[in-house]
């Protein structure tokens, strides 16, 4: 499907290259581009899951801001209760999530279109509750997630300046790269296949011995599983996880991600990361320049995203991207 | 107490039908869930809000509203669905592309709710008492406002079920949900009939907001929740079905109402998640759903 095949060595080369890009970049800018950066990498994480679970294996989810939280509670809970490494905590948000994420994923591998889409939605609507109903999960006040100051190895390699900010900015950018790393790879295995291969017709699948069903299964976990990762460090950026903090507009916002970067390719995910951080940015610096009004200041990121969203569903199916892409095959 | 729940439960039953309407009928005409109902609901109820305050006058409003809420209908499908469903046929997002489009449209109705109105909460007000009914000492919590909550989803009900049932009108909309292209051929014009669903949709979304919206207040996400609510109840009665989604209004409300007594508040939308699985994973097809034409 792409027209562009890289070897897994080129391609793990390539991951480390920009990698150490961005690490030596961080040590030029500012505090607040920062921790936008590190926003960008969790928002690619978040977005990946989507072009995984949609792109690839032709399922939607509208909840997958419920499925963060799952990983932001699993991971701040195991890092506050059982004193578990930062590393594993994170870990165990992933466990938590991708198990969350085969249980209904199993449901959802019978559902399609819009009945799985009302089902994630009832699921991000009702899950945040929960967190009333157990006292260990701290109820509407949430859990606090403080990993502390950086280690000082960190400290020495950068020199003195090195701040909360930055050490954020390198945890998320390196876990999202090993993440979309990883991910690559999955989808150019035979599973990756296997999931475009239902999507595109499903009996055909079937009949080449694919299990589609099983493989729906699957890329719902799995998405779940980056999902809840980029969940526990979005929960590690805001320093807490509360039932507030993961809202129905952010599983709508990694949704809109996905379709302006275009749900056929991974890498649109870096782009998605950004425009979901730049758009409020920009609509920002637009609004002072109109006069600072509340009103415009509060809804102009959220017209600018949708307009944006419906005009890339009924012009670019395949997303803002410049490069043409070769025409899909046709399903019917 | 168990008639005092059974009262609300039915209250608010019957504003979860008016939007499990609405959604069903935008599903027979184009086979969509429009997830922009709530924000084309909201929309309409705050025309009438508008025309409230200019009018002082609820039982003015109420109408406008709705007839707001009918052209508002109208519009989405003649300026937007029509060009969705030519366009998006096929590529990579064809399947979904309803879905998305239409959260596009939502998200586009309430900001643009937000820049003219603002996003602070508004009252909506009725000249009917929200306070409860009084049988000599005791007072129940089923005001005069939920029994005309009651009385006029009961009301839109009644109309829609005699258009459907007894007009012609109502036979070329069932004729054109149940085969198009039949319908077509038998002279029935499919996409102006298309249109008019989607108008009663608008209309009986914009009922819902402008009832319900004295009991609590207005602003550009206040209907969101009964979104989900009309959506659970929708599908609980077959989203192909009016009278199942009439039904499944009702036993959601009655249902929510009872755990909000007895259990607890919080715990509502995540018993209304299970409902839904549980419906769609053992009948797919709902209680009143026909199983042909379930194309999901």
């Amino acid at each position: 499907m792409r027209s562009r095949h890289l070897s897994p060595r080129t391609r793990a080369l390539l991951f480390l290259v920009i990698g150490a890009v961005l690490l030596t970049v961080s040590g030029f800018i500012g505090e607040l581009r920062t921790y936008q950066g590190a926003q960008v990498a969790v928002y690619m994480i978040a977005i990946a899951s989507i072009i995984l679970l949609t792109g690839y294996s032709g399922q939607i989810s509208l909840g997958h801001g419920a499925v963060m939280a799952v990983g932001g509670y699993g991971a701040a809970l195991s890092f506050n209760l059982w004193h578990f490494p930062f590393a594993i905590a994170l870990l165990f948000g992933v466990l938590v999530g991708a198990f969350g994420g085969f249980v209904l994923g199993v449901a959802a591998a019978r559902l399609s279109g819009p009945y799985l889409a009302g089902t994630t939605l009832a699921l991000a609507v009702g899950l945040p509750t929960i967190a009333d109903q157990f006292h260990v999960l701290g109820g509407e006040q949430g859990l606090n997630f403080d990993i502390g100051d950086p280690p000082r190895w960190v400290v020495r390699l950068e020199g003195g300046d090195f701040t909360q900010y930055k050490w954020f900015f390198w945890i998320s950018i390196v876990v999202a790269l090993v993440a979309l790393w990883g991910i690559t790879n999955l989808l150019h295995s035979s599973y990756g296949r296997n999931w475009r291969a239902g999507r595109n017709n499903a009996v055909a699948a079937g009949l080449a011995g694919i299990n589609v069903a099983r493989g729906k299964v699957l890329a719902f976990t799995v998405s779940s599983a980056l999902a809840s990762l980029a969940g526990a460090l979005f929960a590690l950026l805001l320093g807490l996880v509360t039932p507030t903090a993961f809202p129905l507009s952010l599983s709508f916002a990694i949704v809109t991600g996905a379709v302006l970067a275009g749900v056929g390719n991974l890498a649109g995910s870096i782009v998605g990361g950004v425009v979901l951080v730049a758009i409020p940015e920009l609509s920002g610096s637009l609004t002072t320049h109109l006069g600072n009004s509340q009103k415009v200041s509060a809804n102009l990121p959220g017209l600018v995203m949708s307009s944006s969203l419906i005009l890339v569903v009924l012009f670019m199916p395949n997303g803002l991207r410049i490069r043409k892409f070769k025409k899909q095959v046709k399903t019917q | 107490m168990f008639i005092d729940t059974l009262l609300i439960g039915i209250s608010s039953g019957a504003i979860y039908s008016l939007m499990a309407l609405a959604l069903v009928l935008v599903w027979r005409s184009t086979r969509v869930v429009n997830f922009a109902q709530s924000g084309q609901a909201v929309l309409s109820t705050y025309i009438g809000y508008e025309i409230c305050l200019h009018t002082h006058n609820y039982w003015i409003s109420l109408p406008l509203a709705i007839f707001a809420g009918a052209i508002v209908g109208s519009l989405v499908d003649l300026l937007f669905m029509r060009l969705l469903i030519s366009r998006a046929k096929s590529g990579p997002i064809a399947e979904i592309a309803p879905v998305i489009a239409t959260l596009g449209l939502l998200g586009l109705i309430q900001s643009f709710i937000g820049l003219v109105w603002g996003n602070t909460f508004q009252q909506y007000p009725s000249p009917l008492s929200g306070k409860g009914f009084t049988f000599g000492s005791h007072v129940i919590p089923f005001s005069p406002q939920n029994l005309f909550i009651v009385i006029a989803s009961a009301a839109v009900l009644a109309i829609f079920g005699i258009i459907f049932k007894y007009t012609d009108l109502g036979l070329a909309l069932r004729a054109a949900s149940f085969q198009p292209e039949i319908a077509q051929l038998a002279g029935v014009r499919v996409s102006r009939v298309r249109n008019i669903g989607w108008a009663f949709a608008g209309a009986a979304g914009a009922v819902a907001g402008a009832v319900i919206t004295p009991t609590s207040t207005l602003s550009p996400n206040s209907l969101d929740l009964l979104f989900v609510s009309g959506f659970i109840a929708a599908v609980i009665g077959g989203l192909d079905s009016l009278v199942g989604a009439v039904v499944g209004g009702l036993v959601l409300g009655i249902g929510f109402s009872f755990i909000l007594q007895y259990i607890g508040g919080s715990v509502t939308f995540l018993v209304g998640f299970v409902i839904l699985m549980v419906v769609l994973l053992i009948r797919p097809q709902g209680i009143f759903g026909h199983k042909v034409n379930r194309r999901a």
